[in-house]
């Protein structure tokens, strides 16, 4: 009796599980009339609202918090049904790549000059963020890692002038924490997986090989971890993982950060009474220059839309220069397209101009499936072993250089 | 004559919503944990394999899976005899008397169970935080040194775990209020006349009268605490280096971050099972315990 | 004499009532404080909010974050969807006094193992039952609606369970006089069994309102709109990546708190008289 129970029911969830695959398989690719759905991340709904609205196209937004974007992408990909358009990290393209979630866009460019991948720095477009050889996304915004100083603690304590080399930005960071208890001299977020990697490229080195193999068994790799390794050694750098940056910039309690223009935004925000007394200035070099990150993210179109040609007239809306610099007017987000980056009053701002200039040679992450999940965390996990619990460091390394090496 | 027929009326709407939302997705589960099924999947369903137990082998081979097992189990061991003495306590001394005040209090201890998780998290980050946080003020007021609550191993575990014991025991608290009312006043004023002090009442007669109510709460809080979840996700993402990772954290983190659905699956399956397994044994050790 | 020995008692009786009085206000001031925190931070302007060392009280108390949360964000929609989705979720309750209701007073076959069913799903952790879920509501084509966004947390084995336990105390005798007098199993349920259900009953109210206004990962996951979001799904919003507004979001999580407050508060005399009418002891 028991058994013929479970029997049944077991044939009842196969054909559940068929039932609901075989209804998400099917869709009509014909062009449809309505609104474009767009997801875009984070609580910038209502400003892309404002944004298309003289672009003529229908459009509803949808904001999805930061902290459920997995959940909310899973499952649209696990049924299919998505919406048109939508907002991705470039840290996440290759995984939904991989899932056919996003339309190959390499056919339809030439009807979309607006698009074409000239318009945008060559480290964020075209092949560089393509996967499989394919473009499947176009770029939307821009953010890159840039050092924020404290100018009036750095003077008072014989500062004068940013660390413009990894060494100097030791150096000083002891200096700094020397002022007292509770205080440092840098901030590294345990949570900012790119950060090793800046380094890396900064001594020169790479993280993947000729191949486009993810390989960080090299001496650059083994530079940026001793850099990373020494400023904890220092002391000079906060041990807890819940240090908040932007508190700790505006306290000085962190007067040097590497962050991003959202930084530079949240200070002049809290803390207008500051102004003057911080700037951004280039990330700090090693022997291979100084190499930001390229962040931010791409739009794409979702594979099965009914509705491809609006959706590309919308993204070639968006892509105008006037459009971008209106995007930055209202999030404070930068712009991706060239025209834009280069518009003077844009760089009026000092800060900005900082930016901007990095951006022109930072470089995006290795476009990897699963980048986060099993590179950033591992990564992650075998650095914070070693600083935060005095993990061996050759063992963790090891153990990381396995797990890694040959994703692609 | 009743229509025989009348009692499947009844069950049949919520039980038609529990298999299909409840048991149903579990049998998934099981079919999917024999295969090697990830995101490439809904690409193109000739990228899933079956695979066996290999799944339930890397599993056991996995020493994320044992570090949250472990830490699943710690918490666990610790937070169900937390909640329950804690709630018990204060549902007792909240019974001591039926006046205004007391009766007030009751909305307090009630607040952390019906506060939001996503408001739980804003506010306690801001207390636990090492720098900025009020505990730490407090601290530095009677000049102790700054303490890490979420980023020392040991001490992220405590500090997660606390914050569920806070939301964990309104509803408990109002279960046993709700169970004392059913202690029949004669029972303890007999024992005033002979004699007994409030200490022996509680003990001799209250608490052995809350049986029923006691391995209720055990049984709901054991589950709870099996599927811990919430509080880590939110304040510390089952770090420091895996310190606050639980069973559904591992789970989470491998079905929506790495989305290996078939490796989750078999995850999801032990877990399933483990909780069945306990919650069987803490049924018949009742059963033994009082023969109904 | 020996009343003399009743009124010591008594003296003593309420020097230790007046005692505890004291240990629970204390421990109910502690356990309140990360909500009474809350509030006062909602009423601080942003930098003071994000001050060190911190003020307990809002030295310039501002409204500001509750009118921006109204005003230019889209609160007031959120919050219209959130009592949408709890007044679905009491058809729920229905369904489960239903359920509750035949477990305990008939005797069917089946029943064992329909009982044991609804306590395993108390067992099943909720990540596993997401995707799944997802696809069988997609195949439903309810995505997207908010009968969708309530559906999954609509019963739960815990409510069925306690709704058994209460039920099994109501004299089968009253419900066969019902009977005789030619009533319809229906009409005996709706006229008898519920209103002597009203403790159990208000017990679930507030269980299904704390599950309803709550409800996060449904909302989220189901809407592909933001029209159909709840307030919790607001909330998190609120949340950015790196910079944020403690201030506007201790506004919102206020917001999300009081209501449920007061309906505790209205219906807590009624919610202890159930769990302990249930059978509970």
């Amino acid at each position: 009796m028991k058994r013929t129970a479970t029997s049944v029911l077991a044939g009842i969830a196969i054909t559940g599980l068929a039932l609901g695959v075989s209804g998400c398989a099917a869709q009509a690719p014909a062009e449809a009339e309505g609104p474009l759905t767009v997801w875009v991340m984070g609580d910038s709904g209502e400003n892309f609202q404002k944004l298309v609205a003289d672009s003529g196209i229908d459009v509803d937004v949808v904001a999805i918090p930061w902290d459920s974007i997995d959940e909310k992408l899973t499952t649209a990909v696990a049924s299919g049904s998505g919406p048109d358009i939508l907002e991705i990290g470039l840290s996440k393209l290759a995984t939904f790549a991989a899932a056919g979630a996003l339309l190959p866009l390499d056919d339809e460019l030439a009807n979309y000059p607006g698009l074409a991948p000239e318009n945008f720095p060559a480290g964020v477009a075209g092949a560089s963020t393509a996967v499989d050889g394919k473009i499947v996304s176009i770029p939307w915004s821009s953010d890159t890692r840039v050092l924020f100083t404290r100018t009036d603690i750095l003077a008072e304590n014989g500062i004068d002038a940013p660390p413009a080399t990894w060494d100097e930005l030791r150096a000083d960071a002891k200096t700094l924490t020397a002022r007292g208890d509770g205080q440092y001299g840098y901030y590294i977020p345990q949570w900012d997986a790119p950060l090793p990697i800046e380094m890396t490229w900064s001594m020169g080195g790479e993280v993947i090989d000729a191949d486009g193999n993810v390989d960080f068994d090299t001496p650059e790799f083994a530079d940026a971890v001793d850099l990373y390794t020494g400023l904890y050694a220092d002391g000079s750098v906060p041990t807890n993982s819940d240090f908040d940056q932007q508190q700790g910039f505006i306290s000085g309690i962190a007067p040097m950060i590497v962050s991003g223009p959202y930084l530079g935004k949240g200070i002049s925000d809290a803390a207008p009474e500051l102004d003057g007394k911080w700037q951004a200035s280039p990330l700090p070099s090693g022997d291979g220059g100084s190499v930001s990150l390229f962040a931010g993210s791409n739009l794409g179109v979702w594979y099965n839309t009914d509705q491809k040609d609006a959706s590309l007239k919308l993204l070639e809306y968006v892509s105008q220069p006037e459009q971008q610099l209106a995007w930055y007017g209202l999030t404070g987000a930068l712009p991706t397209v060239n025209a834009a980056l280069a518009d003077a009053t844009l760089n009026s701002d000092p800060n900005v101009k900082v930016y901007t200039d990095q951006l022109a040679t930072a470089r995006v992450l290795p476009i990897v499936a699963n980048w986060d999940g099993v590179v950033g965390t591992g990564l992650l996990n075998a650095l914070n072993a070693i600083v935060l619990t005095g993990a061996d460091r050759d063992s963790s390394l090891a153990t990381f250089y396995d797990a890694t090496k040959g994703l692609k | 004559m009743r229509n025989r027929l009348t009692p499947y009326l009844f069950v049949s709407p919520a039980m038609l919503l529990l298999i299909t939302f409840g048991i149903f997705p579990i049998l998934v589960a099981a079919v999917i944990s024999t295969t090697d099924m990830n995101i490439s999947a809904f690409a193109s369903w000739s990228n899933v394999d079956f695979v066996g137990v290999d799944n339930y082998v890397t599993l056991f081979g996995d020493p994320d899976f044992w570090q949250a097992l472990g830490n699943t189990g710690l918490f666990a061991v610790v937070g169900v005899p937390a909640i329950v003495v804690l709630s018990l306590a204060t549902a007792l001394l909240l019974n001591q008397s039926q006046n205004w005040f007391f009766r007030a209090l009751r909305s307090f201890y009630f607040i952390p169970a019906i506060t939001a998780i996503v408001a739980v998290s804003l506010v306690w980050s801001y207390l636990y935080n090492t720098q900025f946080g009020l505990f730490n003020y407090l601290l530095s007021l009677v000049g102790a040194e700054p303490v890490q609550w979420l980023s020392d191993p040991w001490l992220s575990k405590f500090s997660v775990g606390l914050v569920a014991v806070w939301r964990g025991t309104g509803l408990n608290i109002i279960i046993f209020l709700a169970a004392l009312q059913g202690v029949p006043k004669e029972y303890l004023e007999a024992a005033s006349i002979d004699g007994a002090g409030e200490w022996r009442k509680t003990f001799s007669i209250t608490i052995p009268l809350l049986r029923f109510a006691i391995f209720f709460v055990s049984v709901t809080t054991t589950i709870a605490w099996l599927q811990f979840f919430d509080e880590p996700f939110v304040l510390t993402d089952g770090g420091p280096l895996g310190a606050t990772t639980s069973v559904s954290i591992f789970l989470y983190k491998e079905g929506f971050r790495l989305n290996q659905f078939g490796y989750a699956s078999a995850g999801s399956v032990v877990l399933f099972a483990i909780i069945a397994v306990i919650t069987l044994i803490q049924l018949r050790l009742r059963r033994a315990d009082d023969e109904y | 004499m020996s009343t003399n020995r009743d009124a010591s008692n008594r003296r003593r009786s309420r020097g230790l009532t007046l005692s505890i009085g004291i240990a629970l206000g204390i421990g109910a001031l502690i356990t309140a404080f990360p909500f009474l925190w809350m509030i006062a931070t909602s009423l601080k302007p942003q930098r003071e909010s994000i001050d060190f060392p911190p003020t307990i009280l809002p030295q310039e108390p501002t409204l500001e974050w509750y009118q921006a949360l109204f005003t230019e964000l889209d609160f007031g929609r959120y919050f219209l969807n959130t009592i949408i989705v709890v007044a679905i979720g009491f058809i729920g309750l229905l369904l489960m006094a239903m359920a509750g209701y035949a477990f305990a007073k008939f005797d069917f076959r089946g029943r064992r193992w329909m009982f044991f069913l609804v306590l395993a799903t108390m067992m099943i952790p909720v990540q596993v039952t997401m995707i799944p879920t997802y696809l069988i509501l997609n195949g439903m084509k309810l995505t997207n609606t908010l009968v969708g966004i309530a559906l999954p947390t609509l019963v739960s084995g815990f409510s069925i369970f306690l709704f058994r336990q209460f039920m099994t105390t109501i004299p089968t005798e009253m419900l066969e006089a019902a009977r005789l007098d030619g009533a319809g199993e229906f009409r005996t349920f709706w006229q008898i069994v519920l209103p002597m259900s009203r403790p159990i009953l208000a017990v679930q109210v507030v269980l299904t309102f704390i599950s309803g206004w709550n409800s996060f990962l449904w909302p989220l996951i189901i809407a592909s709109d933001q029209k159909l979001y709840t307030l919790s799904v607001g909330l998190a919003l609120l949340n950015q990546q790196l910079a944020v507004n403690p201030s506007l979001q201790m506004a919102a999580a206020s917001v999300m708190v009081i209501p449920i407050l007061i309906v505790f508060i209205v219906f807590q005399r009624y919610v202890i008289q159930g769990f302990a009418l249930s059978g509970l002891k």
